[in-house]
């Protein structure tokens, strides 16, 4: 993780002085636009995530439960109590969302809270509510600003070659524009890489997030098992309405298999399990 | 939490902060004279079991020093947990003294086995008011809060906030309302 979060920094600073010295001239409204985009998702990012997803924030009349579990796991896990929404579909699956644990809101499907046994289902609430505390959502839009920013310059690159006629600074060297786009393409497949290497481990911290919540990783396991078998049960239809939310997911929806593990933003299921019996295995050992 | 946690991702759950439970005993005077709340001779602690072998033996040699305690002080003690999969240690004595020292006799045996992540809260009941009113403490804060139920799932936050204004001086209360904790099926 360490090493990943240094290679992602190292290569936004390359990636700032190439673009200071290749294009000095009509960057400064772009960034204002990248920033402020970044910075709307930021900061709406509950509200968004929870209308993307089309779930429905629930008060505690209308889900009693539900409120009681996590109000409970909130406790334990020191956190304020965060919005609470269901979503309204088959799929068992659950995600958090929010800047900072103060504006978080977390979401369990219908499905999840039907099919799972409840201290299943309170695995799965540690999990979400372990990603609240370790601030992913934070730590997720700063990774992916830049994968952002990369992707808005080559197009930006691309359009300035077509229209400026080039934009060419001497007669020896390539166009400044096939440059920055060669370099924009290079930086946003190199973080597109990181970032899933980070959503990776951050799924890993907070499995291991949810085992010290609960005190039990094995149904969390249940659940990861159950929720990953009932999905290819569900027919395609149902999948792909979620589809979209799949980075936030517990286990990601997917219609097709993935290719490597290098692309996914969330590691196989086997390892996640593999890493929780091992933490099982250490619970026992007090730390103190 | 620092930087550090928050690139790593936390690896630890927050410690236990038992200190500040006497507060409550110092605080009994204000709660009976201007309130008219007494005591109602029973107290609960909740925390979450862990699964692990290690956990059960290790709770094995508190719960047998709790009963010694009790004995000693005249009080009785009850096991049960709860649906959410918590276990409660509920002490009935009729001494208020009595109660907030067996709650923090648990919790500083359990955090020294090394297991004082797992406690969640201490519950005091008074009586006096038209519903029961209970004092939590939260031990990952270190602070009190109040607690009314006035019916199933619900909380008479009206009696609740007057409490916190009344007793804001004498006992550390919660300042975030978020956290707030409520505990509903509590076994006392």
């Amino acid at each position: 993780m360490l090493l990943t979060s240094g290679l992602l920094g190292l290569l936004y600073v390359v990636f700032a002085i190439v673009l200071f010295q290749v294009l000095n001239v009509g960057l400064a409204p772009m960034l204002v636009i990248v920033i402020g985009i970044a910075l709307f998702q930021f900061y709406t990012s509950d509200k968004l995530a929870l209308a993307a997803a089309g779930a429905k924030v629930v008060s505690r009349e209308d889900a009693p439960q539900l409120h009681d579990m996590v109000e409970r796991l909130c406790g334990m896990a020191d956190l304020p109590k965060p919005k609470i929404a269901i979503m309204n579909t088959p799929v068992p699956n659950a995600f958090a969302t929010g800047r900072s644990p103060k504006h978080a809101a977390v979401c369990v499907t219908t499905g999840l809270w039907e099919r799972l046994e409840p201290k299943e289902v309170e695995g799965v609430l540690a999990h979400e509510l372990s990603h609240i505390a370790n601030r992913d959502v934070l730590v997720m839009t700063v990774a992916s600003f830049f994968a952002m920013l990369a992707a808005m310059l080559t197009r930006f690159g691309l359009y300035a070659g077509m229209w400026g006629g080039g934009g060419r600074r001497d007669n020896n060297g390539p166009p400044v524009w096939l440059i920055v786009f060669a370099v924009s393409i290079l930086v946003y497949a190199i973080s597109f890489v990181l970032i899933r290497t980070i959503s990776r481990y951050r799924e890993y911290a907070a499995d291991r997030g949810s085992a010290l919540i609960t005190g039990a990783p094995e149904y969390l396991m249940s659940a990861l098992q159950k929720i990953s078998s009932q999905m290819t049960l569900i027919p395609n239809r149902d999948l792909r309405q979620v589809e979209g939310m799949n980075a936030f997911f517990i286990i990601p929806a997917k219609v097709k298999s993935f290719s490597s593990e290098l692309f996914m933003d969330h590691p196989p299921i086997e390892k996640r399990l593999a890493a929780l019996a091992e933490i099982a295995r250490e619970m026992g050992r007090p730390v103190a | 939490m620092g930087l550090r946690d928050i690139l790593s991702g936390r690896k630890k759950l927050p410690g236990p902060k038992d200190d500040r439970l006497f507060a409550l005993t110092t605080a009994a005077v204000t709660l009976q004279v201007e309130l008219g709340l007494t005591c109602a001779g029973a107290a609960a602690i909740t925390f979450k079991p862990q699964s692990s072998g290690e956990f059960r033996s290790a709770f094995d040699d508190v719960d047998k020093l709790l009963d010694a305690v009790a004995q000693q002080s005249g009080s009785t003690v009850e096991r049960s947990s709860d649906e959410y999969g918590y276990d409660w240690i509920v002490v009935h004595d009729p001494q208020l003294e009595d109660l907030v020292g067996t709650a923090h006799t648990l919790a500083s045996e359990l955090t020294a086995q090394g297991f004082g992540e797992q406690l969640l809260a201490a519950m005091f009941k008074f009586d006096g008011g038209t519903n029961p009113v209970y004092w939590i403490y939260g031990f990952k804060r270190g602070s009190f809060w109040p607690f009314v139920p006035s019916g199933k799932d619900e909380r008479d936050n009206a009696t609740e906030l007057e409490l916190k204004a009344k007793l804001e001086h004498e006992l550390p209360i919660e300042p975030d309302l978020t956290r707030w904790l409520a505990l509903f099926d509590a076994p006392l």
